[in-house]
């Protein structure tokens, strides 16, 4: 799967403070991408059980978040740490040497120590 | 989609709304006292003028101004409509003594905070855990040398609705103007801005009148002076270039389309009648609010006794107020709004923290099933977040 754009988010308010942008992908997205998406590194959330299960990553630089099946996913930044979204997008690219972001882990499994990204 | 973002901007709008607006668009532009238009582009702005005054309850008792109607500017809304109030009202005042509260929005606060001569008189009145304004304080506030109190009718965050004549007793008592801001409630409530004895009203047309974006304006009471903040044609007098304190506050040319809407808009709520509307829209967000305080996990604020306005502000326990709106908006197509609103000082005192809340509002057009959508919904929502734990 590729990142096809980058657009700034309609919801910034919500994102207050921070600069919100979604990620445009090439199709929709599966868990294997999600699992990579986790491997970016941070506390993970996942609501596996609701009609279009929720994912975030949380760090204290970045904020990922999106639904099972959407072709887009939101990243906020906070503002002195624009570069983690281009940071993303490397790591996503699909000629990069991904880690394993491992399985999705069941409802609200939420260490970011375990579920930092592999050196 | 399931739209409940109305105290953002009303959708749908009434059928004859979208009619009007396309009927603009396909006759001659009309153009306020200026001739080479179509149709009678006068009636036009002076309809809407009235329609406003009716429903902002401008020829009530006791008001002694004859034709108040014309004592309403439109403008590009409220924003643009506070901002030409507090440039103009105290011109020659090198700081201006204005007393304002926490639960107002950005479009009162900022000019406030950035216009160095009220920067340094600004007082703010805290409000209680349901943003509704204590008039004790506002009294304690106001002082012989406050020039102004500007206060928001009905929060947007909240829905608490103020007591407009309480508080303009208030400041008159101490020599002030009362500056009433009605962007939430103007349409979708009764205003009775005469009775009440409120000196200036800003409001916008985009929400409860159900006009269009980029339409909104002013009220300010006969011969209470106000310098302009723009100078330009009118269609009127052109020889004259200076003025003697006769100003002309709708300059340039006017948004004709967006009257027309607007007209059409306040028609509608007219038609309704804002007793009834306010009554049917307080039921549904009764019913809203009991109902998700049956869900576990769910925190509203504010009391319904209080917050009688279209508008109502929750968080789910362990969950960020954007990421339910998220949730709603992607995963079950509910439009609602998260985060502080543009209001930020009244999430302090009511408790909602740094993330602010979900924001659900609702109009005349919104129906009791898109307000079980949202129920069912947060119910999925809840169980889930509670499953993760």
């Amino acid at each position: 799967m590729k990142i096809r754009d980058r657009a700034p988010s309609r919801e910034r308010c919500a994102e207050s403070g921070w600069y919100a942008c979604d990620f445009l992908l090439d199709g929709p997205m599966d868990e294997a991408f999600i699992r990579r998406i986790r491997g970016f590194g941070g506390s993970f959330l996942f609501l596996s059980s609701l009609r279009r299960p929720f994912f975030k990553l949380e760090s204290e630089r970045y904020v990922l978040k999106g639904c099972l099946g959407d072709p887009f996913f939101r990243m906020a930044a906070d503002g002195a740490h624009m570069e983690e979204l281009d940071r993303l997008e490397a790591y996503l690219a699909p000629e990069q040497d991904l880690c394993s972001g491992g399985t999705v882990y069941r409802d609200g499994e939420n260490n970011e120590k375990r579920h930092a990204p592999e050196a | 989609m399931i739209y409940l973002n109305q105290a953002a901007t009303t959708y749908p709008k009434p059928q004859r709304v979208q009619e009007a607006l396309a009927a603009a668009l396909r006759l001659p532009p009309p153009g306020q006292y200026r001739g080479g238009g179509g149709g009678a582009p006068d009636e036009l702005f002076s309809q809407c003028r009235k329609n406003m005054a009716r429903i902002l309850g401008l020829y009530g008792e006791p008001s002694a101004e004859t034709a108040p109607e014309e004592r309403i500017f439109f403008t590009s809304g409220a924003t643009d409509a506070a901002n030409r109030l507090l440039y103009g009202l105290f011109p020659e005042k090198k700081v201006c003594r204005i007393v304002t509260t926490a639960t107002e929005h950005n479009s009162v606060l900022r000019p406030l905070y950035n216009l160095p001569r009220f920067a340094e008189g600004l007082r703010i009145v805290p409000c209680g855990s349901s943003g509704e304004l204590v008039m004790e304080a506002l009294a304690d506030a106001v002082t012989e040398g406050t020039d102004a109190v500007i206060l928001n009718h009905c929060s947007n965050v909240t829905g608490a609705v103020q007591n407009l004549g309480e508080a303009a007793r208030i400041a008159h008592e101490r020599g002030a103007l009362l500056l009433a801001d009605c962007s939430q409630s103007a349409g979708c409530m009764e205003i009775d801005a005469a009775r009440a004895d409120v000196d200036a009203l800003i409001f916008t047309g985009h929400k409860g009148l159900f006009g269009v974006q980029g339409t909104g304006g002013y009220y300010l009471k006969r011969g209470i002076p106000l310098r302009p903040l723009l100078y330009g044609g009118t269609g009127r007098n052109s020889r004259q270039l200076v003025y003697d304190g006769d100003y002309e506050y709708e300059v340039g040319t006017q948004n004709g389309i967006g009257i027309a809407a607007l007209r059409a808009g306040t028609e509608f709520v007219l038609e309704e009648e804002p007793a009834r509307i306010a009554a049917r829209e307080r039921e549904e967000m009764e019913y809203l609010s009991r109902e998700l305080q049956e869900i576990p996990g769910i925190a509203v604020y504010g009391s319904r006794a209080l917050c009688r306005g279209p508008v109502l502000s929750f968080n789910l326990t362990d969950m960020e107020a954007a990421d339910t709106a998220y949730v709603l908006q992607n995963g079950y197509g509910i439009a609602v709004r998260a985060g502080l609103h543009c209001a930020p000082l009244i999430h302090e005192r009511i408790g909602s923290g740094p993330g602010g809340t979900v924001r659900v509002s609702i109009s005349a057009l919104t129906e009791r099933a898109e307000l079980d959508a949202l129920l069912a919904a947060l119910r999925e929502i809840a169980e889930a977040r509670r499953a993760a734990r």
